[in-house]
């Protein structure tokens, strides 16, 4: 991190054409119309909070994006350096919002110190405020070292809004950016789809394919399917259910697998047994760990459309470490020895909160660790508040989703640190957790970085007290028609379709 | 009857009143916390609190509530709580898209329900009235949600006759809302015609073995006449009444329904609302479902008036 690290001009260059394989039409045509399972909340790319990137991507660009192979580009931004705290930013020149106001290093530092100020965004958690140092560079100041600044700023983080829509009280429906496309809210219908049509000031014209793009607002996942079947909508997208596995078996529709995903994995929070003892030995932990039938526990539950997990990243990341495939592998006998050498040869019984979504998954592990002794009862909570209820003591465990595009640092936030989000039982992590958590921050190369976070991710396993059961990827469905438009493109990381370059299908 | 409609629309308001305090008291009541949903999985405790602080939801709820009866009586039902979107303009949009879907379901009930119950009525065990009973009782076990799907499956995804999802406003095109409204409405209406042939053929049986009616066969009247002009008209008294609540129950079908079709109605909102707990959202839909229903119980009377004079209040 005290090494200047310097980003090219020409890779923006490189990567503004990159994204997007293919330039469009001189004059935009016809329409493409996406699906979203999410129903919109906030165009406010600053107060989303959750999924809904799709309703954000035709308006909003942001400072950096990612390009096939998962490396940030620049988009807006024509480069950065990295000097200690100081994270400086170039900007593209002769940018425009929609609404005709200009796009300059003024404008950019106050995005951030929105973002900041509105504290709603993870990746920003890190930026303590911004600064334009001339018209078309500016300054981020850290808090702490901050490898993943840059990455943050490819998602919503470094989203740019207009200065009209951030002192806009409606700005959640009135969305102004630089991107290809603006929101037309006269051509929308609230709750049922929203329209964008090309944007007149575009900075990159060439780049707008489309006549008219349309994000319907489909929660209903086989009324989804019944529009991809019929034609209504050209893609959407899916989680790991059984609408998705029926996409994936039928003839004229493709179920596309995003980089990216859901991991899906067991917490022991009380890990010095605080309430439940036998959370406390390792031997009840590994035992656990080994008692999960991931390849049943992926076709019961996830429709087969998972791949079994052992630790926080999925094949591709750079921070997967081969090594640890199969690392606990399901072996009910090895498992049950591992019970034996513990304090609690007997088993012992635990409370696991549920949200009805994870049901089925927590009915399928409670069968597992019954065969090693182990009772879990599944005790429901109300939906939404699985988050918070896990980061309190209420309960000795819990079960969550972390998507595999996030950052590894944000692996020692939310569950290592004895102030993690996800330790309520403030449990101290061991030496060599703690220096692996430290050493991932001194760098921002992944290289670098790469080989820590899979002697990290070695030592959770030997921990064992983050259990990883399954892997789902990000699921698009697309007609057969979509499948064929060779200017589809889907952004690595996201359940959205990069804009630039989109052609219509006909 | 003006005195009757005032009546009514006096005792809307106490109604009103008592739903409001109820749902508002109900839904404060629950554990979740529409905070959660809105600071996400990575929110702190310092976020939770600045949020919860300016929705006003560490208020009293005796305050919050009166703050919100304060601005529901100028007829500010609010805004959203995760969006700048006003309840009112919310439900508003999406009301004609209810009540289409219902006055085209109640449409398709009274047609097939009228019918089936006078065919089979004109010949009480006959096939036709064996064919109408199992009809009926085919109608009310089915759940809509599922016949809806079933609809979907032929009428749309195989034959491609009609949209699988979505709804059509009539102003922008009367063609297409009606391809658009025809398989929901059936879906939900075949409950109802069902119920509505049940009554139906009931009365009409009673009413065809009543005097006047073998007095106007015996004057010559024709078999067209003394069933539509004298029979039907007194059959439909009863009738009448099984419509309001069936409308009622068609009002609450439609919730799931418009979930089946991917209709953007007040069911649809309704759902939104609940799981997000948006509890503005939540009043301001809870006070037009009892407006609507109250209306179409005015409307009930009024019409039993008009076919029963000794029904009419004094």
């Amino acid at each position: 991190m005290k090494a200047l690290i310097r980003n090219s001009i020409v890779s923006a260059v490189v990567c503004v054409g990159l994204g997007l394989g293919a330039t469009a039409n001189a004059e935009p045509s016809g329409t493409f119309k996406y699906a979203e399972q999410v129903k919109l909340i906030t165009m406010d790319p600053q107060q989303q909070s959750g999924s809904g990137v799709p309703y954000l991507r035709p308006v909003y660009e942001s400072l950096f994006e990612k390009a096939p192979d998962g490396k940030a580009v620049p988009l807006l931004a024509t480069g950065y350096e990295i000097d200690g705290l100081n994270v400086k930013i170039m900007l593209r020149q002769g940018i425009s919002f929609s609404n005709g106001e200009a796009f300059n290093a003024e404008v950019a530092a106050a995005n951030i110190n929105r973002g900041v100020q509105l504290a709603i965004i993870e990746g920003l958690k890190t930026v303590e405020s911004a600064e334009a140092i001339d018209d078309y560079t500016f300054v981020i100041k850290l808090k702490e070292p901050d490898p993943a600044i840059i990455d943050s700023l490819c998602y919503t983080g470094g989203m740019m809004l207009a200065p009209a829509a951030m002192a806009d009280p409606t700005i959640d429906r009135n969305p102004i950016g630089t991107g290809p496309y603006v929101h037309s809210k006269d051509q929308s219908r609230e709750g049922e789809v929203q329209v964008y049509t090309p944007n007149p000031t575009y900075w990159d014209k060439e780049m707008i394919g489309l006549s008219r793009y349309e994000v319907w607002e489909i929660p209903d996942d086989t009324a989804r399917l019944n529009a991809l079947k019929t034609g209504q909508i050209d893609a959407g997208n899916w989680l790991a259910n059984p609408q998705a596995a029926i996409i994936d078996r039928t003839a004229g529709l493709k179920l596309v697998r995003n980089t990216g995903g859901l991991n899906y994995h067991v917490i022991i929070s009380d890990r010095e047994g605080t309430v439940v003892p036998a959370f406390a030995d390792r031997n009840v932990r590994l035992a656990m760990a080994h008692s999960i039938d991931r390849a049943a526990f992926g076709k019961a539950v996830l429709f087969g459309l998972s791949e079994d997990s052992y630790q926080p990243y999925a094949k591709g990341s750079w921070a997967y470490n081969p090594d640890l495939e199969g690392v606990y592998a399901y072996d009910v006998d090895k498992a049950k020895e591992y019970m034996a050498k513990s304090a609690f040869p007997d088993g012992f019984t635990f409370d696991m909160p549920s949200i009805p979504i994870y049901q089925s998954r927590l009915e399928a592990l409670a069968g597992f660790f019954k065969e090693i002794g182990i009772t879990m009862n599944i005790a429901p909570v109300e939906p939404g508040t699985l988050a918070r209820r896990s980061r309190t003591t209420d309960f000795p465990a819990t079960n969550l989703v972390w998507n595999t595009n996030t950052d590894p640092k944000f692996l020692s936030l939310r569950y290592i640190y004895e102030d993690a989000a996800y330790n309520p039982f403030k449990t101290k992590p061991s030496e060599e957790l703690l220096s692996l958590a430290e050493a991932g921050l001194q760098s921002v190369e992944t290289d670098v970085r790469g080989p820590i976070y899979q002697k990290l991710a070695a030592k959770l396993a030997e921990e064992a007290f983050l259990i990883f059961v399954a892997n789902s990827p990000i699921l698009i469905g697309a007609s057969e028609k979509t499948d064929a438009n060779p200017t589809v493109v889907y952004r690595y990381g996201e359940d959205s379709i990069n804009l630039r370059g989109l052609k219509a299908n006909d | 009857m003006l005195k009757l409609i005032v009546q009514r629309l006096l005792a809307l308001l106490p109604l009103l009143f008592i739903v409001s305090v109820l749902t508002f008291s109900f839904t404060s009541l629950l554990p979740s916390d529409p905070v959660d949903l809105i600071i996400g999985d990575t929110g702190t405790e310092e976020q939770y609190e600045i949020v919860r602080e300016r929705l006003g939801l560490n208020e009293p709820i005796h305050l919050r509530y009166l703050q919100w009866l304060g601005r529901a009586v100028q007829g500010d039902l609010g805004s959203s709580f995760f969006n700048s979107v006003s309840v009112m303009g919310a439900v508003m949009q999406r009301l004609p898209v209810t009540l289409s879907l219902t006055a085209m379901s109640a449409l398709i009930a009274i047609v097939i329900g009228v019918a089936a119950g006078v065919a089979a009525a004109l010949r009480p065990r006959s096939w036709v009235d064996r064919f109408a009973t199992i009809g009926a009782t085919f109608g009310q076990a089915v759940p809509n949600f599922w016949f809806g799907l079933i609809l979907v499956a032929i009428f749309a995804v195989n034959l491609r006759w009609f949209p699988a999802t979505g709804f059509t406003p009539l102003t922008e095109s009367p063609w297409e809302w009606l391809r658009s409204v025809i398989l929901p409405s059936i879906a939900l209406g075949t409950s109802s015609s069902a119920a509505i042939a049940r009554q139906v053929r009931s009365a009409m049986v009673g009413v065809l073995q009543q005097d006047y009616i073998r007095a106007a066969r015996a004057q010559g009247l024709s078999t067209r006449r003394i069933i539509f002009r004298h029979a039907l008209t007194n059959a439909l008294v009863p009738v009448v009444a099984v419509l309001s609540f069936q409308i009622t129950v068609l009002l609450g079908g439609a919730l799931i329904v418009e979930q089946v079709f991917a209709i953007n109605g007040l069911g649809t909102l309704a759902i939104a609302a609940v799981r997000q707990q948006d509890i503005p959202l939540l009043q301001g839909l809870v006070l037009v479902m009892v407006g609507l229903v109250v209306l179409v119980q005015l409307a009930t009377d009024i019409i039993y008036g008009l076919l029963n004079p000794k029904a009419r209040p004094s």
